[in-house]
């Protein structure tokens, strides 16, 4: 069977032969790839659409050894594995230590931090973080559930997607 | 039909000049003609059943303040209760300031004519977030209609919408911005990139804020509403102390603009779904149906066959709300046409 995957790799030399390398060695073949490195992602990072062909074991095997490897999985058959969820908290962000807020959040199941940015107010109590997650597709509710209760206990205002 | 209109301010006002301008209109389209009998406010009431007259009515309040003033037929210090047992009207118009504490007097203003067999029309959260169960029991028991579309949205058609024209669906979930005057706010704010306060002292001073903004800024007022669509719309059996609220007043210029630099905006949104009932600032993307400027009100039903419907409308001012109000007067004229 053939799989379409798009994966997210950053610019720098080298990313795409690491994806690569798992792929030949597990056995699978790889039909096509399309790489433009002048299309990029808001985050600067290069999206690469291959297309494996392989048993179902392999392929398996080769998605979850990417997986552990870092490399993101971005869609699998033109279904998204992940999403992006944006949080904005408001509250005293440097006394209040968002540092382990984002430490408890990147420890929810199936959710990494990638990105965070901060302003800080006139009055540090007005100072606000803007942080996008990015987490396994379909648990949105849950994750934004999470994000609301470690938001509090900070005692953060914490402003969720709709 | 005689209608009897305790409260004259904003909301009664316009009811009043609304039937002046459409009267004629009514009678033409539906056969009906709209009569005020009586009218109060806290100086007394303006009570005739034979019909009062409404330019004069209006003119009366605006030059003195008082509806006791009217010629003839004011009288000074009457209570809503002794209008209530005096006045012959079919339909009550209850549009006194909402309370949020037990929705008094207008909770026992409702039941008293529901008692008398009178319909009942209302723009006022306060007992309808607080005495829901208890209010639409009574109108069920003494075989009269309840409606109060006014409450919720303003102008936006979303309970009688709900109930007729999505009649076949059931509804999952409602979120919506719910309160004008903080879409207001928020909207300038990240318009001009200004402070939470210093636009709340500009909308105070255009009267789209009032004096005391607690209500609208704090969420109060739109956690009445995410109530009153829980329970009519939604089934449940929840009041406004069960709603999660927190207001706008910490949402700082800087948040919004983080929110931008992603393409989101910052709203108040309530929100009744699964076991989720609350009122807070959300993210909502630009270009998105909650991406509504002013004092605009929108809404979004998730429902099981229409899937979502979406509607939008202003959710405040005088001859807006009477539009909803003179619409529920309209379609239990209507049923009573019906159950001739
Ligand atoms: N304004 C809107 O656009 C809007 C929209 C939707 C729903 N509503 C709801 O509609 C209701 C009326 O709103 P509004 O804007 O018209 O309020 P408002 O302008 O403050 O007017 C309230 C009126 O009620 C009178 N009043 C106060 N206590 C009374 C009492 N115990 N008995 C008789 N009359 C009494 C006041 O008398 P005085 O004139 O003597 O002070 C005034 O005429 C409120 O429940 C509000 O939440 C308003």
């Amino acid at each position: 069977m053939r799989l379409n995957l798009v994966l997210e790799l950053l610019d720098i030399p080298g990313q795409l032969t690491d994806a690569f390398e798992p792929i030949s060695r597990l056995g699978a073949n790889i039909v096509t790839v399309i790489h433009q490195r002048d299309v990029k992602t808001e985050r600067g990072t290069v999206p690469v659409q291959i297309t494996i062909e392989g048993d179902k074991d392999t392929l398996d095997m080769v998605i979850d050894t990417l997986e552990s490897q870092n490399i993101q999985i971005m869609e699998v058959d033109g279904v998204l594995r992940k999403e992006k969820i944006r949080t904005i908290f408001i509250g005293n962000i440097v006394e209040k230590d968002v540092k382990d807020a984002l430490g408890r959040l990147n420890n929810i199941e199936g959710v990494r931090v990638i990105d965070f940015n901060l302003k800080i107010g006139d009055d540090p109590e007005k100072s606000a973080s803007k942080i996008i997650l990015e987490a396994d597709s379909g648990k949105r509710k849950d994750i934004m559930v999470k994000i609301k209760e470690i938001g509090k206990s900070k005692g953060f205002l914490v402003i969720n997607e709709v | 039909m005689k209608i009897c209109i305790l409260g004259f301010g904003a909301v009664g006002k316009g009811v009043v000049k609304a039937i002046s301008l459409k009267n004629d209109r009514f009678k033409e389209k539906y056969g009906l003609n709209l009569k005020v009998v009586a009218v109060t406010d806290t100086s007394g009431a303006a009570i005739s059943n034979k019909g009062l007259d409404l330019d004069l009515l209006l003119e009366t309040k605006e030059q003195t303040g008082k509806v006791s003033n009217y010629p003839e037929y004011g009288v000074s210090g009457m209570s809503n209760m002794q209008v209530l047992d005096n006045a012959e009207y079919d339909c009550l118009v209850e549009v006194t300031p909402t309370d949020i504490c037990n929705g008094e007097p207008t909770r026992t203003h409702i039941l008293n004519a529901f008692e008398d067999k009178k319909d009942v029309v209302t723009s006022n959260k306060g007992p309808l977030a607080l005495n829901f169960k208890e209010l639409n029991e009574s109108a069920v028991v003494n075989n009269v209609q309840f409606k109060f579309e006014a409450s919720v949205g303003g102008a936006m058609p979303i309970i009688n919408f709900a109930h007729e024209t999505l009649s076949s669906c059931d509804i999952d979930s409602i979120l919506g911005i719910l309160n004008g005057t903080t879409n207001y706010i928020l909207s300038r704010m990240a318009k001009e990139g200004s402070s939470y306060e210093q636009i709340l002292k500009e909308s105070q001073e255009l009267g789209i804020a009032e004096t005391n903004p607690a209500q609208d800024v704090e969420g109060i007022d739109a956690a009445c509403k995410t109530v009153i669509l829980a329970n009519s719309l939604l089934g449940r059996d929840v009041s406004y102390k069960d709603v999660e609220v927190t207001g706008i007043s910490k949402i700082t210029p800087e948040s919004i603009s983080l929110a931008k630099n992603e393409g989101y905006l910052i709203k108040l949104i309530g929100e009744v779904s699964g076991d989720v009932l609350e009122v807070s600032p959300r993210l909502v993307r630009e270009g998105s149906p909650f991406a509504v400027d002013g004092t605009l009100n929108v809404a979004t039903l998730k429902t099981d066959l229409a899937e979502d419907v979406t509607v939008v409308g202003k959710g405040a001012g005088p001859l807006e709300t009477a539009s909803a109000i003179l619409s529920d007067i309209i379609s239990i004229y209507k049923i009573k046409q019906c159950n001739r």
